[in-house]
């Protein structure tokens, strides 16, 4: 293709607060592997579906089906976003375990293994 | 019996609500602005057709911004094209006029959607392009309903929990009056008891510069001789985006539940060119049996129709055609009834044309005026014989006769009436 389609961070990022961009670019400099789970945490939180009950605690064992709401769409919208901004696949296999919050980022760090390092 | 329309929704280049769209069929106001498309100066399109109030430039939802009373969660915008959220918000306007709301029409087997677009050729770009990038490795979710040709059905259908017909019609820029005819058919064969028909376009680069290379669009830069419908020095059609819905009852369910009717859809007809992939017949000849279906079909002769509301999109080939075929259904009969161009004001609409032409027809009748040809100058000669005005006539039309050209030939023509002069 002549162009490149694939949004840029700052812009696929635009919306939202100026710490997620700033974690994102903490990511991208140092491979700093907090700055990854704040970033997932905030695209749940986008990507949430409206109307399903009262805001969810983001804790670990937060389910997305169960607890946030999430239809099958929406998961697979979150995880195209998540999939373009990292610039990873994830599989049906690679999904297909995750429920929970915890799980979710697990799956993104596998991804990214060898890119990210604890603190 | 003939269905009456009991409301009407509009978001289009000369207006977002039925009032605004009144006055400026009535001023004689055009909706055609400048453009600058990809960013390139040096192309020959320099006008279309502008939907105010909303931004739909980026392929992502969640950059858009639309006007404020319309409340759309994102469950519904992940899968809409901007034209989508134009028909929403279209079709909300129609619900409210016919007294209803989205709770009536929702699980009712006997509720109706019949839809036409011609797609997002600006999702469907955006999404395939980004696909190729990663060499097929991601793609957007909601990539194909939100851009192919039916996604206007299936997420109107969705949103609105359509549980009776729901279809969508391709048929270029006859797609919306066969979605309005298939409609009626459907209400007066007693399948449903009330329809929701929707067309509905976007304005863009992808959707209206590729008939800049058929060399089909206005080179003018000044509105007001763009889009010149009948006039000698035409040449060629501006382009258009927005969305009009208009809600069709049984008249026995409408009355039931103490609906007034601003007008009757008093029937239809359709015949093909048989001729060219994109050029209309030069005699206008299915044009013309269109015209005289539609008029057998509503049990009205020639003599009957008091105003004609022409596809006339303002290309040389086209408006010839129809002026043709108008003067062989009534200038050969020495009848005179006025004829007006509405594309002059709004640019041409393609799927959402005919749904647009018929619902200006609905506001006209209940207005009680026929809109003028404002950017009329020199009619072409071949125009002679057909009544022209320029100005707003304050009369109201008893029987319009609306009438929808497409490529491949498609013609389709409708009679809209005045609430009690046909009741079938």
């Amino acid at each position: 293709m002549s162009t490149p389609p694939t949004n840029p961070p700052n812009t696929a990022l635009a919306r939202f607060p100026a710490e997620v961009l700033e974690a994102y670019q903490r990511y991208r400099a140092h491979g700093d592997a907090g700055a990854v789970e704040a970033v997932v945490i905030a695209a749940v939180v986008d990507y949430r579906p409206t109307g399903t009950g009262a805001p969810a605690e983001m804790r670990d064992d937060t389910r997305l089906v169960e607890d946030l709401g999430y239809d099958s769409v929406a998961v697979a919208e979150l995880v195209f976003f998540l999939e373009d901004l990292f610039d990873v696949t994830l599989s049906n296999d690679d999904i297909q375990g995750v429920r929970t919050l915890a799980e979710l980022r697990g799956c993104v760090n596998r991804k990214l293994a060898g890119r990210v390092r604890r603190a | 019996m003939n269905p009456v329309v009991t409301g009407v929704g509009f978001i289009t280049p000369i207006g977002n609500d039925r009032a605004s769209v009144e006055r400026s069929l009535r001023e004689g106001r055009h909706g055609i602005g400048p453009v600058e498309f990809l960013g390139n100066p040096e192309l020959p399109v320099k006008v279309a057709g502008i939907v105010r109030g909303f931004e739909v430039d980026s392929p992502s939802w969640r950059d858009w911004s639309w006007p404020g009373r319309y409340d759309i969660p994102k469950e519904v915008l992940r899968g809409l094209a901007p034209h989508g959220l134009y028909a929403i918000c279209a079709v909300e306007q129609a619900l409210a006029e016919a007294g209803l709301g989205p709770p009536d029409v929702a699980e009712d087997p006997a509720t109706g959607l019949y839809c036409a677009s011609a797609g997002s050729a600006m999702l469907l770009h955006h999404n395939l392009a980004q696909m190729r990038a990663v060499r097929g490795a991601r793609g957007n979710p909601m990539g194909v309903v939100s851009s192919i040709a039916g996604t206007l059905n299936f997420n109107l259908a969705a949103h609105y929990r359509i549980t009776g017909t729901v279809c969508g019609f391709v048929s270029a820029c006859a797609s919306s009056s066969h979605a309005l005819g298939y409609a009626v058919d459907d209400l007066r064969l007693g399948r449903i008891r009330r329809a929701i028909v929707v067309g509905a376009e976007e304005m863009n680069a992808d959707s209206v510069l590729p008939f800049a290379h058929m060399r089909a669009l206005s080179k003018q830069s000044d509105g007001r001789k763009a889009s010149r419908p009948f006039d000698v020095e035409r040449d060629g059609f501006v382009g258009a985006g927005g969305a009009v819905a208009l809600v069709l009852e049984d008249p026995r369910a409408a009355s039931g539940r103490g609906a007034a009717p601003l007008a009757t859809a008093a029937g239809w007809g359709q015949a093909a060119d048989g001729y060219s992939v994109a050029a209309s017949h030069p005699g206008g000849s299915g044009l013309l049996l269109a015209m005289e279906r539609a008029l057998a079909d509503a049990r009205v002769g020639p003599d009957d129709i008091d105003h004609v509301s022409a596809h006339a999109t303002s290309t040389p080939v086209g408006d010839l055609a129809e002026a043709i075929a108008l003067r062989g259904l009534f200038a050969s009969r020495g009848l005179r009834p006025p004829v007006t161009a509405a594309k002059a004001l709004t640019g041409h609409g393609l799927s959402l044309s005919g749904a647009m032409q018929a619902a200006f027809c609905v506001v006209s009748i209940a207005g009680g005026f026929m809109p003028g040809n404002p950017h009329l100058g020199t009619a072409d000669p071949e125009c002679e014989g057909l009544e022209l005005p320029r100005a707003t006539l304050g009369r109201a039309p008893t029987a319009v006769l609306s009438n929808s050209s497409g490529f491949g030939g498609s013609n389709v023509c409708h009679v809209i009436a005045a609430p009690r002069k046909i009741t079938g």
